[in-house]
């Protein structure tokens, strides 16, 4: 919509897909880390693409998840104060290292962050950390809503089996005729096909067909 | 089908060597106990149950440390109490991998505290042993499942009310996911051989007594053959005493459910209780030594009024299915242990069982049960060998209909 109003660099995309920079304006970040030179390159960074960026310090008892991506200190209970439970995060992870002190790697681990900023940083380095995180998280919701549709796919199949059945013995269709008749119909009402199979298996019940014969 | 991959590389079996060990283990020498993770709720209104399934939870491991541990090494649970509250598993689990280094938890009883550790157990890789029956159509490589899936008590169930009391059936369920899903399965049983549902309706997981009056009274109105229950925890108690209060004849209209215990029934009153219908894997008075050693010792332990009850009972032999895999690979690593626990067989009270590695889901026995005068479980049908697991009904599509029950 407002492609016009940003910078000339930006609407160079070719077939009206975002670039990955388009992509990251607008996005919102929260940094969870103390301001030095470092953390100050990273906040100008995260602007220079155009996100909306606000800082936090000191870690609080529950990290802040009201964001797209949070860049987050590391600290060895990180897990236990991040506000979401581990398969279940609301916000793309980055946790950022400390340049010398050991990090534990059960306590990294459990965090289960999408990328990591080791200090000290670079442009390269926050940019590749901002990239991944975003796909990896993003990739990660859509296998996750993948399987999801997978589980309720696998029940409607059931009932579309049932439907299917029912309509080639009480209406002598051929198997295919059958299904095209219950995606039709689908498709004339805007339900789904499975409510459509759903449909007829109760009404066939209601009627009361007989099964035995 | 999930696990193919599983079955090829299940691991050979190390033998129970020492050499074994060492192959499999690099730090056998240490005598630090080995800790896992039990969330029960004990209390809430689902406490009645979960606190028997931690009851046999705490039986196994206590037998598994008089006998001397699992490697030389002691069990020591890490134990927390969700209340009862789904939302609470999730954050439990998250507390028991990540702030006590617990990989392995065994809990769970309603599907939505299931559902709430998933995530966690899944994305750290940990493994939940779950020893409760449920509304099958699920397979998480970090689940080894114990209790029944519909194949394994809804199909015996139907067809054994179908035969004995009549086709009209009425649905009462607690409002979540098991007794919504449950009664999809058993809706779809029921019109694959003729028969009908009359009347569905749901209440409130904490429903309280005067919730159930005008169910039963529908009840009474529409007339139905059978009443088919998934109402579970508290509620289990107000239905059949609901259903005493007025009169109704469990020998005419039974109530019939996979979820209705010893420990419900004792919560009830016997005389409420009698002539009901459930089916399960197990019931208290079912017949063997490796019963008999059980009920003796659960009742040393926790007093001699108290009953065993399927719940119980799962919850005690995954504990002693889970010593026996670790015994073998001698690691609490997910991986390794599981590929051991996969097509692992157990003598459990309720008769062998085995972890079918095709799913993760166990082979378990069949039966319906009769509630008699003393609270417990006449069995009228039992299935002539365990069932094997079929958590997605695949062998199950119209197969009904010609009659393939067991």
């Amino acid at each position: 919509m407002n492609e016009q109003s940003r910078k000339p660099s930006l609407s160079r995309d070719v077939g009206g897909r975002k670039t990955m920079v388009q992509e990251l304006a607008d996005l919102s970040a929260v940094v969870v880390a103390p301001v030095d030179d470092q953390v100050g390159m990273l906040l100008r960074e995260l602007q220079r693409f155009r996100m909306r960026v606000r800082q936090v310090w000191p870690m609080p008892e529950s990290v802040p998840a009201d964001a797209d991506v949070v860049y987050c200190e590391y600290s060895p209970d990180l897990a236990r104060r991040l506000p979401w439970i581990p398969g279940d995060a609301r916000s793309a992870l980055v946790v950022i290292l400390p340049a010398t002190e050991a990090v534990h790697a059960d306590a990294l681990c459990h965090a289960t962050p999408n990328a990591v900023l080791p200090r000290p940083f670079t442009q390269n380095a926050v940019l590749s950390s901002l990239v991944l995180a975003r796909s990896q998280f993003g990739y990660e919701r859509r296998l996750r809503s993948k399987i999801e549709k997978l589980d309720d796919n696998l029940r409607s199949m059931r009932t579309v089996e049932r439907a299917k059945a029912i309509l080639m013995a009480t209406r002598q269709m051929p198997e295919t005729e059958a299904y095209g008749f219950i995606r039709r119909q689908a498709m004339d009402r805007r339900v789904s096909a499975s409510a459509v199979a759903a449909a007829i298996v109760d009404s066939f019940e209601l009627l009361g067909y007989d099964h035995q014969q | 089908m999930l696990f193919e991959s599983n079955k090829n590389n299940n691991p050979s079996r190390p033998s129970n060597s020492v050499e074994g060990l060492i192959m499999s283990n690099p730090t056998q020498a240490t005598s630090a106990p080995w800790r896992i993770g039990v969330l029960f709720s004990r209390t809430g209104f689902m406490s009645v149950i979960e606190e028997t399934q931690y009851q046999g939870t705490q039986l196994a491991i206590e037998e598994v440390n008089e006998a001397g541990g699992v490697c030389g090494r002691e069990l020591v649970p890490v134990a927390y109490d969700p209340g009862s509250d789904s939302a609470a598993y999730g954050h439990y689990a998250k507390r028991l991998m990540v702030e006590d280094q617990v990989s392995t938890i065994f809990g769970c009883y309603t599907s939505s505290s299931r559902k709430a550790v998933l995530p966690v157990v899944e994305r750290l890789n940990g493994l939940l042993w779950y020893p409760t029956l449920y509304e099958g159509f699920e397979a998480s490589p970090n689940v080894i499942y114990t209790g029944a899936s519909p194949n394994q008590n809804s199909l015996a169930l139907c067809r054994y009310l179908m035969d004995t009391f009549g086709t009209r059936f009425y649905f009462v369920g607690s409002d979540y996911i098991y007794p919504r899903e449950s009664n999809r399965v058993m809706r779809e049983l029921l019109k694959s051989n003729g028969g009908s549902v009359v009347g569905e309706r749901y209440v409130n997981v904490y429903a309280r007594w005067q919730d159930f009056v005008p169910i039963i009274q529908d009840i009474k109105r529409v007339r139905p053959d059978v009443i088919f229950s998934t109402v579970v925890g508290e509620g289990t108690v107000f239905l059949y005493q609901a259903y005493a209060n007025v009169g109704l004849d469990p020998k005419q209209v039974p109530i019939a459910s996979l979820t209705t215990t010893e420990a419900e029934i004792a919560a009830m009153g016997f005389d409420v209780g009698e002539g009901h219908v459930t089916a399960a894997s197990y019931f208290q008075g079912v017949e063997g030594s490796a019963n008999n050693a059980f009920v003796q010792r659960f009742k040393k332990r926790f007093g001699a009024d108290i009953s065993t009850n399927m719940c119980a009972e799962a919850s005690y032999f995954q504990l002693h299915l889970f010593a026996k895999a670790l015994e073998q690979v001698n690691s609490l690593d997910t991986e390794v242990l599981r590929s051991m626990v996969f097509g692992t067989s157990f003598d459990a009270p309720q008769g062998a069982v085995t972890v079918n590695p095709m799913s993760g889901h166990t082979d378990l026995w069949t039966r319906i049960g009769r509630a008699n005068r003393q609270g417990q479980f006449d069995v009228v049908r039992q299935s002539k060998e365990p069932v094997h697991a079929d958590p997605f009904l695949i062998g199950y599509g119209r197969a009904t209909q010609t009659g393939s029950v067991q």
